[in-house]
């Protein structure tokens, strides 16, 4: 469905949007890790899409900030507790990240650019598509990371053994690395990200994460 | 190194071997949006280094008096997060009222804390870390300064870097994510002190 | 943008250099200065030292002429800086590391530090130290091997550290095991080059060796040893940067009272890096660090009105806007409406952690059970009333006062044998000092105190660093040893038993273990045994 489509490649969160960045960098040093915590963003996401859609009109405008959190924040702590009892080897490699998947701004974002305004279903699918794009993000980061850094792929060993695995790329700065260079590629190749109006305005249009938003001048509407 | 965890290796650590923000990678929106000047920046750092360390207070007193002992850990996250969100308010409020040249200089700043994701870390860290009350403020305050001079500093060599001649695909958030590497890299000459 | 006769294309922000040779001249100059360190270098290291060399100079200009090429800007090797860069990072290196070391270091320093940045002129950082940087990250086991021709890894610094006397005499002339570039000798013959020459001035060198100095008395514990305090200053790259590294003119201060507050910084970066770290090298982490403060350095004697920003304040609004009245006036009905909706959320939370508490808790008892097998195989675990008593009383405030750092011990259990006796004890332990919070792991016991192994129940720490502590080959350490305690040996080579290898880059990581570990076998002689 468009919706999917539209978060996939269209308005891809990590590369497009450039959202939900502390996620990104933290947990692509390996694609294992990328891919759980895609899977517990999916489903965080799906779920508070749903009901943010669902309770959208009982919600007071003033408020829907602090109302939009805690919603977020009990699903992901349920997203937690259900982690620690039915899978725990991935809770063990997740855990920190886990709780800042609340403040994740792509959860935010979406909930107050498209949950709060359309029915239940389509906030669904918007949620899966932005969920997968956000996967298909890390995952890509976590690939380069993993391979150049640590000559695996989901713990497989893929470099023969004469490589010697660059140990920066899964370090911190590494993070920074990979993703420069991504989006350096993306420019080079013409594709318009809000990336680059992010850093030189501190504003990339992406208003319900931001808090100025109700005196700032620079407020676009969005779809 | 055996030993009591002295509170100024707290503040170094949190502020420098692991800053929040080259290696934890919290507050990164805020940190690549608002970098852009030094003014600005040193005004953002401020508001957090406040926040984060008033912050860091409360819900550490929040936990050892009323999650714990009646054993709701699992609210800790929900609860933090309003915490958060309610002392931004309440902050906001107070220096409007009792200091409005500083409110308005650093005012507009705060709310775009509540979102910042160091805060919640740092308050979840200190749970995990189990620190008590004085370490959890002081963490909280070493946590702020070392996203301050992360923030500074950023702010400092962008603005050295305009008029420079940056190949067109690097201009822009490219060129802001290799200032991040390469401080991420000096930053990680201080992760074998102490 | 034409090139003229002037040394550069454009006016940036900049350091500018204040003499009138050309840029190419310069470079010609330092690299002059560096001839005498680097035959010195190859001489004495031999025939790989000058591949090393090569390979470097090689790769620094064939990488920013490739850059050129596909940026499609006018080609810039002739000002020579890549020759130095090259040359610089080499004799940063150990003699005999293999060739993709200076070719990888010398590509990412030039292309990530410099031509990203804008090229010759425009860097904040040195491009060689950048290089130095990225593979000490990445390659530190390489990059810290220093022998050569039989003669062991051991550098003058090293045995300084663990209390043996060096030679001074060698240390200045050069004969000793270290980088190429280790003859302080010559580096201060080309120290005096460029200062004749006029191709840097005093300020740099000057203050850092003052400030280095200064701290060093300090800090390291030895008050004014000039023995000691002679031998920082031989050793390691801290001559070599003074002179050549700090010194850059593109990334180093523009007045002379901020250059001296950058060599001041360098000092004394120096100084806390050499005697409260444990890094290999810490003359580049001391110089990029500093280099990240130059943009700051260059501003402060210059204090901005109030109010002066820049075109497109970003987030500051207008006065107007922040005067008119703000919303979140919590009107009742919104705010009932927000408790409300908590306390529904609560509700659900509170429904759901009553339907999984107890299977966490059950994981979580399979996961302790699983590891107290780990470490008492073949045994049947039983818990102790008596046992369990005395593991409560430190319940609370944790266990050792101190001398283990924030532990607790969380459960000891008995393993006993087939006919029903006592033969183990897996003691259940927590170190509040891991990199990332809280390991636990369980430590097995023989009754005459011999350590079975551990096994981790909880352990959440950097993949790739201090997850390593979870490998079996590091875990096999502290197998099958009967000791008082254990010793972490942050350099790593341990022989005896009770000395415990660090994770490499992960002495937190390391150091909370074995402090458990410790913990737990105190216990276990003051708790234990007697019972």
């Amino acid at each position: 469905m468009e919706r999917i489509y539209n978060g996939i490649v269209k308005e891809n969160p990590v590369f497009i949007m450039m959202l939900g960045m502390c996620p990104a960098l933290a947990v692509t040093t390996s694609v294992t890790n990328a891919l759980g915590m895609g899977a517990c963003t999916i489903a965080v996401l799906v779920i508070s899409n749903i009901v943010i859609s669902l309770v959208r009109n009982i919600i007071p405008d003033e408020v829907r900030l602090p109302a939009f959190i805690v919603i977020v924040a009990s699903f992901v702590t349920i997203v937690e507790l259900v982690m620690k009892a039915y899978f725990v080897e991935l809770n063990a490699s997740l855990g920190v990240y886990i709780p800042l998947i609340v403040v994740n701004c792509i959860i935010l974002g979406r909930a107050e650019a498209y949950a709060s305004k359309n029915a239940p279903l389509l906030s669904a699918m918007d949620g899966i598509g932005m969920g997968l794009g956000f996967t298909v993000g890390i995952v890509a980061i976590a690939f380069f990371r993993e391979l150049f850094g640590n000559g695996t792929v989901c713990g497989f060993q893929v470099m023969p053994s004469f490589y010697p695995p660059v140990s920066l790329l899964v370090k911190a700065p590494g993070a920074f690395l990979v993703l420069g260079f991504i989006v350096m590629a993306m420019n080079a190749m013409n594709i318009k990200t809000q990336a680059n109006k992010k850093v030189e305005e501190g504003c990339d249009g992406g208003c319900a994460a931001c808090g100025v938003a109700d005196t700032c001048d620079k407020k676009e509407a969005k779809a | 190194m055996s030993g009591q965890t002295s509170l100024i290796m707290i503040i170094i650590g949190a502020a420098l071997v692991n800053n929040v923000v080259l290696s934890q990678f919290l507050g990164i929106c805020s940190f690549l949006g608002v970098s852009s000047q030094i003014k600005n920046s040193a005004g953002l750092g401020g508001a957090v280094i406040f926040v984060i360390t008033i912050a860091s207070a409360v819900a550490n007193l929040l936990y050892t008096f009323v999650l714990d002992p009646l054993g709701l850990d699992y609210l800790q996250t929900i609860v933090f997060i309003i915490v958060i969100a309610a002392l931004v308010q309440v902050v906001e409020m107070f220096l409007k009222k009792t200091m409005p040249a500083l409110y308005t200089a650093l005012g507009i700043y705060l709310p775009l804390i509540t979102t910042n994701c160091a805060v919640l870390g740092v308050a979840l860290n200190n749970v995990s870390d189990g620190y008590n009350f004085i370490q959890s403020v002081v963490s909280g305050f070493g946590t702020g300064v070392g996203y301050t001079i992360a923030i500074v500093l950023l702010a400092g060599i962008r603005e050295s870097l305009e008029g420079n001649d940056i190949p067109k695909p690097v201009k822009g958030a490219p060129l802001v994510l290799f200032c991040a590497t390469l401080m991420g890299m000096a930053f990680y000459g201080f992760s074998t002190l102490g | 943008m034409s090139t003229e006769t002037s040394t550069f294309k454009h006016v940036s922000s900049s350091p500018h250099l204040r003499n009138p040779l050309t840029t190419g001249g310069v470079m010609m100059n330092v690299v002059i200065g560096l001839v005498p360190v680097t035959v010195f270098g190859i001489w004495h290291f031999g025939l790989h030292a000058a591949l090393v060399i090569i390979a470097s100079i090689a790769s620094a200009m064939l990488t920013e002429y490739l850059f050129d090429l596909i940026a499609k800007r006018p080609n810039t090797l002739w000002d020579g800086s890549a020759v130095v860069t090259g040359l610089l990072l080499a004799l940063c290196l150990p003699s005999q590391c293999p060739l993709y070391v200076p070719i990888l270091g010398s590509a990412f320093g030039i292309l990530v530090a410099k031509c990203f940045f804008g090229g010759l002129g425009q860097n904040f950082m040195n491009p060689a130290l950048a290089g130095r940087a990225f593979l000490l990250i990445s390659f530190g086991k390489v990059m810290t091997d220093y022998s050569y021709d039989a003669v062991s890894s051991v550098t003058p610094l090293a045995s300084l550290n663990s209390g043996e006397a060096v030679d001074l005499g060698k240390m200045f002339i050069g004969l000793a095991t270290g980088h190429i570039g280790i003859s302080i000798l010559c580096i201060v013959i080309g120290g005096i080059w460029l200062l004749v020459t006029d191709t840097i001035s005093w300020e740099i060198p000057v203050a850092s060796t003052i400030s280095f100095v200064i701290f060093l008395i300090a800090m390291s514990g030895r008050g004014f040893d000039p023995y000691y305090l002679a031998a920082q200053l031989c050793g390691g790259g801290f001559a070599l940067g003074a002179f050549f590294m700090a010194t850059d003119p593109v990334t180093k201060p523009m007045t002379w009272s901020g250059q001296l507050i950058f060599g001041c910084l360098y000092g004394f970066l120096s100084a806390v890096f050499r005697t409260q770290g444990s890094m290999a090298d810490t003359t580049t982490f001391a110089i990029i660090i500093a280099n990240l403060a130059t943009p700051l350095i260059d501003r402060m004697p210059v204090p901005q009105p109030f109010g002066v920003g820049k075109k497109g304040s970003s987030v500051i609004p207008s006065v107007e806007a922040l005067n008119a009245p703000k919303r979140k006036s919590m009107i009742p009905k919104s705010a009932i409406i927000l408790m409300a909706i908590t306390l529904v959320a609560g509700g659900g939370l509170a429904c759901v952690n009553m339907m999984t508490a107890d299977t966490i808790a059950e994981n979580e008892r399979q996961a302790a059970l699983a590891a107290y097998e780990t470490v008492l195989p073949g045994m049947e675990i039983t818990s102790d009333d008596a046992l369990t008593a005395q593991v409560e009383q430190f319940a609370e405030t944790g266990y050792g006062d101190g001398a283990f750092g924030r532990v607790y011990i969380n459960e000891a259990v008995v393993g006993k044998d087939s006919s029903g006796n006592a033969s183990g004890y897996a003691i259940s332990v927590s170190s509040m000092e891991g990199y990332d919070g809280e390991i636990a792991m369980s430590v097995g016991i023989l009754p005459d105190g011999t350590v079975t192994g551990i096994s981790f129940t909880t352990i959440t720490e950097t993949a790739g660093m201090g997850m390593l502590a979870n490998e079996d080959s590091w875990k096999a350490q502290f197998k099958d040893k009967n000791v008082e305690a254990f010793k972490l040996n942050k350099a790593g080579g341990s022989t005896t038993d009770e000395e415990i290898d660090s994770v490499s880059g992960a002495s937190i990581t390391s150091g909370a273990v074995v402090n458990a570990v410790n913990a737990a076998l105190d216990f276990f002689h003051n708790y234990v045994v007697t019972g």
